[in-house]
């Protein structure tokens, strides 16, 4: 009977603590010269470990987009725009890899933010990648940037999970602030000085 | 630890045991639709990604 009830359990979906949406921002529809923001299209919902693999395994990997493309996973009810509310005060974590060398670090910057492996998870709004010349890089947007111990964990442990060991810089979307620190190996950084 | 998602009110998943699933997961949801434009720049022909090793990803 335990082996019956252990079988129908493992056929339950894996529900996640959230539900993320996929949002795309593509270069062509950029290209176009509409407003800021408004190419940005949602490209589904998920809230279950199964769907999140159902779309992951049919979605190119960033090494596989087209130059100046964006595709971002977002808590659903926040949108991947600094006018969103819940983005207004927060600022972003950024990683800059080589052209085509973000695969897997994008891969478990996503398994990491669905799975809750962050300490200060309900900090994260969600992560993009952007394609760019030359680069890929990954950012993890925040939500409220003058908590400066919840931001310094979260770079912490993104390069933990990542085994990334250089340094990674922190922007504050509100240029309010006006502090520069430096900790150990994470950097906040002023955007008026940068 | 509630890996499975059943131990807590925080449904927390590690990436191996996430990992476990990647291989089993190869179907698009049902109800997934987006304009053609944006499919031809996003979706990936072939699904047997899903086949390759992780560290590929």
């Amino acid at each position: 009977e335990s082996l019956k009830s252990l079988s129908i359990a493992n056929n339950q979906p894996h529900l996640l603590e959230h539900a993320w949406t996929f949002w795309f921002d593509s270069p062509s529809a950029k290209s176009k010269q509409v407003p800021w923001g408004s190419s940005i299209h949602p490209v589904h919902t998920f809230s279950t470990v199964e769907e999140f693999w159902g779309l992951y395994n049919n979605i190119h990997r960033p090494s596989k987009l087209a130059l100046r493309a964006d595709f971002y996973c977002f808590k659903q009810e926040i949108e991947p725009k600094w006018e969103d509310p819940i983005c207004d005060n927060g600022g972003k974590w950024t990683i800059s890899y080589p052209r085509g060398r973000a695969d897997t670090s994008w891969l478990y910057t996503l398994l990491a933010m669905i799975g809750e492996q962050f300490d200060h998870g309900d900090e994260i709004c969600g992560a993009v990648v952007n394609v760019r010349g030359g680069q890929d890089k990954i950012s993890i947007w925040t939500k409220n940037a003058a908590n400066k111990a919840t931001q310094l964990s979260i770079g912490r442990q993104w390069k933990e999970f990542l085994e990334y060991n250089d340094s990674i810089g922190f922007i504050f979307h509100v240029n309010t602030f006006s502090v520069e620190d430096c900790f150990d190996d994470c950097m906040l950084i002023d955007p008026s000085q940068t | 630890p509630d890996e499975d998602g059943s131990g807590g009110t925080c449904k927390k998943y590690s990436r191996d045991f996430l990992l476990t699933f990647s291989e089993q997961c190869i179907i698009l949801p049902v109800a997934f639709e987006i304009p053609t434009d944006i499919a031809e720049s996003l979706i990936s022909d072939q699904v047997n990604n899903a086949h390759a090793d992780p560290n590929q990803y």
